[in-house]
């Protein structure tokens, strides 16, 4: 099937050879589709991102985009690579790696100019994605000397102004203020439904329901051990126990202390 | 506690942190790069070519009365700039012109430059005599240093160090290289940051430094974490750039703006420094 973008099968993967990170990954997915891979720290999600950002390489199984492996030493991947890069595009956890040059308009404009978009249109693209990500102050600041919002801003719109029809974000709220977290959820809704596909990868259990119609759990043994709607997922409420993705609120009533766990749909009480 | 060790420890310590502040301060703050001035509002290219300029006028004027014009001018230009004048004179006075003040001393003495005697005392048997000759040239030496030190000093306070480095590669530096130089000054500046907080950790773990020995443990095994970190993180950066399209050579943006202002301002430098060089020359 043509509109089939990612095919991960059977994947292992593990730093220098022996920290494991990945141990059988098997998803599949589908252009315009939005999806959540959730689990607790360490389980491999930005493992799996890089993995499909064709960074890293499977040391066991496959990863197929647009139809083709990704392969780190082949011919056909070296011509395609760019051509893949313009289409996909990584958030990383860690804005501090992802912005590099020495100010945040720079920093935007990278991304276009390696793909060889004339200069004038990248001013052009460099104040329309200030504009949606509200950073047009920012433009000349230095970015390592930003807030963590501020950075995670700039890093998103570093990936937008390159247009990519996927969009691979890791941990994009957290750290964040609720009114920084609601733009940027509007701003992956918003992707979404211009037909972007895209990929998140968080323990937020909050902004699932929004930013999500599939969910990956992923598990301590580091592979996903359930995929499902995210409806389904999210009232299942043993597996999230058992996977560490659920609060645990302590606290007094009356006198009397008492525990309950909450899921994201339940307000506090 | 009146432990001398600990005094000395507080000394050392509040030293390098203030160190660490100065040099985030004067070196990775734009502070005044970002102000509206006169310096601030000029193209790069322009700024930098005219205070090249000034800067080989100064180095080659052999006469104080000269150089003293462009220093004055350097004056100016920092008011027009809106850099404080205290800070500035602090900057440049203060701090370089220091150590060639150890350079110039000796000259000022009949030893080591001989002529008329100005002026002599006696220090634990020694005759030492301050000459004319002597005195003019130390006059000559300070002012050439305070005014190059100003010239530079003023050029890298105006100018954004992004733009700086994009002068650079329009003067034919690689890109390659002016990429890495920026990547090293971020990673300058991150460094400065984590030997504070370093500091810091070390500080509420083990309280005081009170225990030396183990307080140098920990600061090593630190220094040696952040090697790791900085060069796994390099790693990681490349994998950014990579996710970016970088395919080896990197194409960055160039534009600067040049308007009849930056003209008028590269003429008047121009005309500035070869008035004063005929000067010197016919002297
Ligand atoms: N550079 C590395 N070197 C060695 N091991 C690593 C490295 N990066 C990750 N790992 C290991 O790989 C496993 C998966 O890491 P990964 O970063 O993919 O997890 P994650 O799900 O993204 O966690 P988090 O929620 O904390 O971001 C972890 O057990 C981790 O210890
Ligand atoms: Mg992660």
């Amino acid at each position: 099937m043509s509109d089939i973008i990612f095919e991960v099968k059977d994947v292992h993967y593990s730093y220098l050879g022996k920290f494991p990170a990945l141990c059988g990954v098997d998803m599949t997915i589908r252009s315009g589709e939005k999806i959540a891979v959730i689990g607790a720290n360490g389980t491999g999600k930005s493992t799996l991102l890089q993995l499909l950002d064709g960074l890293i390489f499977p040391d066991r199984g496959t990863v197929t985009a647009f139809g083709e492996r990704l392969l780190e030493h082949s011919e056909v991947y070296e011509k395609a690579a760019h051509r893949f890069r313009q289409r996909v595009g990584l958030v990383f956890q860690n804005a501090d790696i992802q912005l590099f040059c020495p100010s945040v308009r720079e920093d935007i404009a990278f991304g276009p100019l390696q793909f060889g978009v004339a200069e004038g249109e990248v001013n052009r693209r460099i104040l329309e994605v200030a504009d949606v990500l509200d950073i047009q102050h920012l433009l000349e600041r230095v970015p390592h000397q930003l807030s963590i919002g501020e950075k995670r801003r700039v890093a998103i719109a570093s990936v937008l102004a390159i247009d990519p029809d996927v969009y691979l974000f890791d941990e994009p709220t957290a750290g964040l203020d609720p009114l920084t977290v609601r733009h940027i959820i509007d701003f992956i809704v918003n992707a979404n439904q211009r037909g972007k596909t895209i990929i998140t990868a968080t323990h937020d259990l909050h902004i699932i329901g929004e930013i999500a119609d599939t969910v990956y759990v992923f598990g301590r043994n580091k592979s996903i051990v359930r995929g499902g709607s995210s409806e389904s997922i999210l009232n299942d409420r043993s597996l999230l126990e058992s996977n560490n993705l659920i609060h645990i609120h302590r606290h007094h009533h009356d006198g009397r202390e008492h525990v309950h766990q909450h899921l994201p749909l339940e307000p506090h009480d | 506690m009146s432990n001398p060790l600990h005094k000395k420890h507080d000394f050392i310590e509040r030293s390098i942190l203030s160190a660490l502040a100065f040099l985030k301060d004067a070196t990775l703050s734009e502070e005044y790069a970002n102000r509206k001035g006169f310096l601030q509002s000029l193209d790069p290219r322009f700024k930098t070519i005219s205070f090249l300029a000034f800067l080989v006028t100064a180095v080659s004027l052999k006469s104080a009365i000269l150089i003293s014009p462009l220093y004055v001018l350097c004056l100016i230009l920092a008011l027009l700039s809106r850099i404080p004048l205290r800070n500035f004179l602090l900057r440049t006075l203060f701090f370089i012109p220091l150590f060639s003040l150890f350079i110039v001393l000796p000259t000022l003495f009949s030893v080591v430059t001989p002529g008329e005697p100005l002026w002599s005392f006696h220090i634990s048997g020694i005759n030492a005599i301050i000459t004319r000759p002597g005195l003019d040239g130390a006059v000559l030496f300070v002012l050439r240093v305070a005014t190059s030190v100003s010239l530079v000093v003023l050029l890298s306070v105006t100018t954004r160090h992004s733009e700086l480095l994009k002068v650079l590669r329009l003067f034919g530096v690689p890109q390659l290289f002016v990429l890495t130089v920026s990547m090293c000054y971020r990673y300058l500046y991150l460094f400065a940051t984590m030997v504070e907080n370093i500091f810091t950790a070390v500080k509420s773990r083990v309280g005081v430094v009170s225990h030396q020995r183990h307080g140098q443990n920990v600061v090593a095994w630190n220094i040696a974490n952040t090697w790791n970190r900085t060069t796994q993180m390099s790693e990681e950066v490349y994998m950014a750039m990579l996710s970016r399209g970088y395919t080896g050579e990197p194409r960055l943006l160039s534009k600067f703006n040049a308007t009849p202002k930056d003209w008028l301002w590269l003429l008047s430098a121009v005309v500035i420094c070869a008035f004063l060089l005929y000067k010197g020359y016919s002297l």
